[in-house]
């Protein structure tokens, strides 16, 4: 261990290399890392991977550690390589609608530089006072507005990654339509550090919308929540957003019942008639009144449930079809009343993105029982469930991640080829990744 | 190449027989002549078979057969691609997805339709559209390409602009890998488990597998649309006119440039209604709600005045609209009335850099000797400058390529790519090292390797061949290497 | 700079002009190989085999006159599979002049291969016996209703015997049309006088087949000319045009027909000669391309050509002439090829259908897709002329019209066939017909 920490203190400079009581914000799941680094440019990340992997000591990149949990744990915490003195926006160019920023900014810092110019990354993960840029796109984390935007898949059109072997690789590019060489940024979006470490990445920016508007429509059931979206996804309207919160959830925004949440963007005619159309279309459903919420409230939307409850048990995500999320909402939630355990739903419902937390610190066995079946409803509904957060004596009893069948064995040899040491986060992912 | 001994041709031709039936191979070599190009006429290359399986199992025993007898194979659609990314670079298989053209399943209310690779592009909207529904990438040549040879290109289109090229669209895909296990990336839900696989077998140009179902999104037809034709005297005012737009915060679906040798000739073709003197003309496509829609065409058409216009109007009905796009999307063909062959390149530069790279291509190409029509995205930044040329003329080609790769570097030295929507192919995979380093391009390898260990799934494709490409200056034609080895050849 | 190596391999140029049979084929140099073309084409469609697309069919055409490949059974078959619908024309960009093609191609495939016995027969039977010879056809026609007259052709259809029959005979028996009685079968009076103000003086080609299968079709578009101002002369001694000729690979002879029908409606001094054929219309305003190796007739068959019109393109230059009566009911309209294809004439006839009263029109799927008939295609290829009727017999039934509209007797003959195939009691009418109606019944 000491000569690798000589040599890091050394390239780094021993600010940049903590050790010891340190290390207690990484402490993750119990298990305390043996030394975290920050370094601060792309070659030191680069020389910070071959030592490390030379020393045959586990990577784990880590930008805010808002997602820190996610995954599998593995057996070793190893080296968390942090990225927040990578934190510069390099370029924006706002006639290009493009930006190109280091992975360690967080996700706010980029989005006001850009919106002082009038644009913005249309992406709104949680948590984005902390989450950095490489964070969300290690988590693919997205918000409400993907509806009407789209994830991080459809918005990184160029990244640098320091590989496993410690190159410095470059994918895509920085402009908006590319199809030279494979499409490296799709695959290390959601792969949580496995395969690369993101240290820099170039999106694809819209300009600033003129007006924008958060509405909520309650309704006594959140089956008509559902057959709510399934009629606005068939008219002609553009919401941003389409979202489902169950009667839980709700409350937190003062809505006390299950409601249909849907935003719309635009000039300003164009979304004074569309709140209007909404209206109509709501009202023979069964939507009471349309009510404005405050601006204030979008950054609430993506972790909605899991804020719902003081100290969730379990929070799982979903992706199903979109005619199937009220479906799955009704019966994960009865699944889970049935054992005597409260939960709260909420979901990015036109995408089919739902997430369930479960409520009351039950026993481990309770708590995983009532996830089996979430999962088998996921399943039912044409997708999958993953579990988002959960203590260890959860993840011990649930897998954290569903089966991903024949597709995994590809994905293990897509790890094996290009991390054959197995040094990025191992254990942590899909099919044992 | 067509070397197998004739005894071992005709025991694999039984074979194929019995995984495709009789009436699904072809090996007689008239026949196979066909086939030895796709949509660029500069290579061309022998398959020993082609075949036409109907199903994913047929599929599969044909892969796994190539692999027992180590044949090369490659996928080809509807022979429209442009960068030779189908041909049988070093021969055995071609695998015609053609008899693989239904739409599985289209689930209106998920927004999702499941589609076999051979279904042509424009007939996957034409089996929606009475729903009130359309599948969004729209290639040029949308009306022939198929959906299958779209996901290998990653093709986009003048709407991509607003909604995202092929990728964006798909969801999931049954792939029949290079060793024949057939396997679903993704699915039918929009977020994938694990890794994103669909998301990089798409635009793998056929070197990760073949796809044999495709679940795509299909969206709703806008409410209204409305399409805007400026017409400049000078191309710098066209260019700037983008500049104008977006610089205004408008997203239109489409901003097309078409120059006026284009313009002459789509004139010539389907009298489209383009002015024939205009020295540009931009087909701008706004679409979306009904309210707002007139704000924004006042917007665009501001912009395009004060970028120098000498005349902007709006498509007065569908039919007006659908002729000018057929123009626009008709144009690549409409070059053979002014010249016998063209090549097109694919480059894509950062928007802002749009009248400087116009200006050195027009340089590059005058140098050469040649003419050049223009014609392309000028939204995206994706150029396609149309090198027109004779080939029976001594020395033509040649120079042609020499242009090509001199353009190619200067879209890479201005920050942008070699292509946005063509591939690299055979065409262009000397030039990745102009975007490219040495460790990204091995990473590149490492990643192919791990879906195509052997390398028969499309070989000769994507990756350089020669080293000596990385070096500075201008680039003058070289033979392929699939052509040293008389494996392929140009004309 | 320094100038590239040129490569080896075939020959990069080739400076003589391409030919085949004497006929130029440089318009292969005008394919760009963009592939527009392929899904525009019903033998594409149904195989998916490039060589029976147009552009591989092009790319056949160019390595024949190349002398890169020679004219082996496959190419001859994939060449004799093209319906010469012409679809890929109107989508080719590039303007490729595929019909000019395929017809060189096919002259020299009658050249060097003249064909088996069937084939042979069925060329003398059509184009030599029957077509040049009006009367010969009438006593054929005689026969035909002899044969429908007496119950025969009902117990052959009822017994199946029909697929006994050699080589394509099953297909020509199930095509035989129900012949009209003999008062439709009359010669049209030479002259058709104008009702109401003149507006032109016009000849009809009152054709070969269908002047004795459908001759209602002649009256019927003399009379709606009539209506609409123009007195319709129909020449004596006309005889056929050549396209079947033309298509069929037979050059020399079509050339003869080109030329006994120039001289013949030139000497009726009419503004315009006027078709209600679509293969006619489309090879006749072709004959300046087919005669210009002729220096004495190629300027008076250019202009000559000038003047040929499709009835419905004739017509829907002005305005219907009244009074029209409502024909109430829903039918849909089909493109012949050498209508849509052939002569560009796609918005004339709905035009003209949209000015009946109370007449109802939905489209057609793939409106503008061969039936199968093309010529005599449905004789020679039955296998996938029957493959293309059945297409397009399921879009008319999805269209639920009670009648199908088009414009060309082959057509009628061909969808009839394929109605009464699936038992449909869908009547195929020719466009003058139902104008024809509305004005009877006004």
């Amino acid at each position: 261990m000491s000569p690798l920490l000589e040599k890091l203190r050394a390239a780094l400079g021993p600010a940049n290399v903590l050790t010891g009581v340190d290390l207690s914000p990484f402490v993750i799941e119990g298990r305390t890392p043996e030394v975290a680094v920050f370094p601060g440019s792309s070659e030191d990340v680069a020389a910070v991977v071959q030592q490390a992997a030379a020393a045959g000591l586990p990577i784990m990149p880590w930008g805010g550690g808002t997602a820190a949990a996610v995954g599998a744990t593995s057996a070793r915490a190893g080296l968390v390589l942090g990225l927040k003195r990578l934190d510069r926006l390099v370029e924006h160019e706002p006639g290009d609608l493009t930006a190109t920023v280091e992975a360690g900014m967080t996700f706010d810092a980029l989005q006001s530089a850009l919106r002082a110019r009038g644009q913005w990354l249309s992406l709104d993960p949680p948590d984005g006072d902390r989450a950095t840029v490489g964070g969300v796109i290690a988590a693919d984390a997205s918000g409400p507005r993907r509806h009407l935007y789209g994830t991080v898949r459809d918005l990184l059109i160029g990244l640098t990654v320091v590989t496993a072997d410690g190159a410095i690789v470059r994918g895509g590019g920085k402009v908006v339509k590319n199809v030279a060489g494979y499409d490296l940024p799709k695959l290390f979006v959601g792969a949580y550090g496995t395969l690369g470490i993101v240290v820099e990445a170039t999106f694809k920016l819209r300009p600033l919308a003129e007006e924008e508007r958060l509405l909520a429509v309650t309704f006594d059931r959140l089956k008509d929540c559902g057959a709510a979206v399934r009629a606005l996804l068939a008219s002609d309207l553009l919401p941003n957003a389409v979202e489902i919160v169950d009667a839980a959830a709700g409350a937190s925004l003062g809505l006390g019942a299950a409601a249909l949440l849907v935003g719309f963007d635009g000039l300003p005619e164009q979304v004074d008639a569309q709140a209007r159309e909404l209206a109509m279309l709501v009202a023979p459903l069964g939507g009471r009144d349309v009510t404005v919420l405050a601006p204030a409230t979008w950054p609430r939307l993506a972790s909605l449930a899991r804020d719902a409850l003081a100290s969730p048990a379990a929070v799982m995500t979903f992706s199903v079809l979109p005619t199937l999320v009220a479906d799955a909402m009704e019966q994960g939630a009865a699944a889970a009343r049935q054992r005597g355990v409260g939960s709260a739903w909420s979901a990015h419902a036109g995408v089919g993105a739902v997430t369930g937390a479960l409520a009351a610190d039950r026993e481990a066995t309770t708590v995983a029982a009532v996830l089996a079946e979430w999962r088998a409803i996921a399943r039912a509904g044409g997708g999958h469930a993953a579990l988002a957060w959960a203590p260890l004596a959860v993840k011990a009893l649930v897998p954290v991640w569903d089966d991903a069948g024949p597709a995994g064995r590809v994905m293990q040899r897509i790890k094996a080829r290009l991390d054959p040491n197995n040094v990025l986060n191992p254990g942590r992912f899909v099919a044992g990744i | 190449m067509a070397t197998l001994a004739v005894d071992r041709k005709s025991a694999l031709r039984r074979e194929l027989e019995s995984i495709v039936g009789r009436d699904g191979v072809l090996s007689d070599p008239d026949e196979l002549l066909v086939y030895e190009s796709d949509g660029l006429t500069l290579f061309r290359a022998l398959a020993d078979f082609v075949v036409f399986p109907t199903c994913a199992e047929h599929v599969a025993a044909v892969v796994r057969l190539a692999n027992r007898e180590a044949l090369p194979f490659v996928a080809r659609g509807a022979g429209t691609g442009l960068s030779g990314g189908c041909l049988p670079a070093e021969g055995g298989l071609v695998i015609s997805m053609m008899r693989m053209n239904r739409v599985l399943e289209v689930d209106y209310d998920n927004q999702v339709a499941v589609v076999e690779p051979g279904l042509v592009n424009l007939h996957l909207s034409w089996a929606v559209g009475p729903r009130g529904f359309y599948y969004a990438p729209d290639p040029s040549s949308q009306q022939a390409c198929t959906i299958g040879g779209n996901i290998a290109n990653n093709s986009g289109g003048p709407h991509t602009l607003k909604y995202g090229v092929t990728v964006n669209h798909v969801l999931g895909l049954e792939v029949v890998l290079p060793d024949g296990e057939l396997v679903w990336l993704g699915g039918k839900t929009r977020d994938a488990l694990g890794y994103d696989l669909a998301g990089v077998f798409v635009g793998s140009e056929g070197t990760f597998g073949i796809a044999t179902k495709i679940a795509v999104r299909i969206l709703k037809k806008p409410q209204a649309v409305k399409t805007v034709l400026a017409v400049f005297d000078q191309i710098d005012q066209a260019s700037a006119a983008v500049s104008a737009i977006i610089a205004r915060g408008l997203v239109p679906a489409a901003v097309e440039m078409i120059d006026q040798l284009t313009i002459q000739a789509v004139e010539d073709a389907f009298g489209c209604g383009y002015p024939r003197d205009a020295a540009a003309a931009l087909l701008i496509e706004l679409d979306g709600l009904r309210a707002g829609m007139e704000a924004q065409a006042e917007r665009i058409v501001a912009a395009c005045r004060e970028s120098g216009a000498r005349e902007v109007r709006t498509a007065a009905d569908e039919a007006e609209r659908q002729l000018l796009w057929k123009g626009r999307k008709s144009a690549f063909g409409a070059y053979g009335r002014v010249s016998p062959a063209y090549m097109v390149m694919d480059g894509v530069i950062p928007r802002t850099k749009l009248p400087y790279v116009l200006g050195r291509v027009n340089e590059i190409v005058a140098a050469h000797g040649l003419r050049v029509g223009n014609v392309f995205h000028a939204g995206d930044g994706n150029l396609h400058p149309n090198i027109l040329y004779d080939p029976r003329k001594p020395g033509e080609e040649a120079r042609v390529v020499a242009a090509g790769a001199e353009i190619m570097k200067v879209c890479a030295e201005v920050g942008g790519s070699i292509s946005g929507e063509h591939g690299i192919g055979l065409e262009k995979s000397d030039f990745m090292p102009f975007i490219f380093s040495a460790a990204d391009l091995a990473f590149m390898q490492s990643l192919k390797a791990a879906f195509n260990p052997t390398g028969l799934c499309n070989p000769g494709k994507v990756f350089p061949t020669k080293k000596s490409c990385v070096e500075a200056g201008p680039v003058a034609y070289r033979p392929h290497a699939i052509e040293e080895r008389g494996l392929a050849q140009r004309f | 700079m320094t100038m590239a190596p040129v490569i080896p391999g075939p020959p990069a140029t080739s400076p003589a002009p391409l030919a085949l049979h004497g006929l130029s084929v440089e318009g292969v140099n005008q394919c760009v190989h963009c592939g527009l073309c392929l899904a525009s084409c019903p033998t594409f469609s149904e195989l998916g085999t490039e060589m029976d697309s147009p552009r591989g069919r092009i790319f056949l055409i160019k390595s024949l006159a190349e002398g890169r490949i020679g004219l082996t059974d496959s190419t001859v078959a994939h060449l004799d599979l093209c319906l010469d619908c012409r679809a890929c024309e109107t989508v080719c960009p590039a303007g490729v002049p595929y019909g000019r093609l395929i017809e060189a191609a096919r002259a020299e495939i009658e050249r060097q291969r003249p064909g088996g016995a069937v084939r042979r027969a069925f060329r003398w039977l059509n184009f030599g016996l029957l077509l040049g010879r009006p009367r010969a056809l009438r006593a054929a026609a005689v026969g035909l209703r002899l044969y429908q007259a007496s119950g025969l052709q009902a117990l052959v259809r009822r017994s199946g015997i029909a697929r006994l029959l050699p080589g394509t005979l099953p297909a020509w028996e199930a095509l035989l049309p129900s012949l009209p009685p003999a008062a439709d079968r009359a010669p049209l009076p030479p002259l058709t006088p104008a009702l109401g103000p003149r507006r032109s003086r016009v000849a009809l080609l009152t054709g070969c087949v269908q002047s004795i299968v459908f001759g209602a079709h002649n009256q019927a578009t003399a009379r709606v000319l009539a209506r609409n101002g123009c007195d319709v002369l129909a020449p004596a001694g006309q005889g056929c045009c050549g396209a079947l000729n033309a298509h069929g690979g037979d050059h020399a002879r079509a050339i003869e027909m080109a030329k006994r029908t120039i001289e013949t409606f030139e000497a009726t001094g009419a503004d315009a000669v006027i078709v209600n054929t679509s293969g006619c219309g489309a090879h006749m305003k072709g004959y300046g391309a087919l005669l210009a190796g002729e220096p004495a007739w190629a300027e008076r068959a250019s202009r000559f050509a000038g003047t040929v019109q499709d009835v419905a393109e004739f017509l829907a230059r002005e305005p219907l002439r009244g009074p029209l009566a409502p024909v109430p009911m829903t039918v849909t309209y089909h493109d012949p090829c050498h209508v849509v294809h052939g002569q560009k004439i796609r918005r004339q006839p709905r035009h003209l259908l949209a000015q009946v009263p109370g007449l109802r029109v939905v489209d057609l799927p793939e409106s503008d897709w061969c039936c199968g008939s093309a010529g005599i295609y449905n004789l020679t290829q039955p296998e996938m002329a029957g493959r293309l009727l059945r297409r397009k017999v399921r879009n008319i039934e999805a269209t639920r019209a009670e009648a199908v509209v088009t414009a060309n007797p082959g057509c009628i003959l061909q969808i009839e066939a394929g109605l009464r195939a699936r038992s449909l009691r869908v009547p195929v009418l020719h466009l003058v017909e139902v104008l024809d109606r509305a004005y009877r019944h006004a």
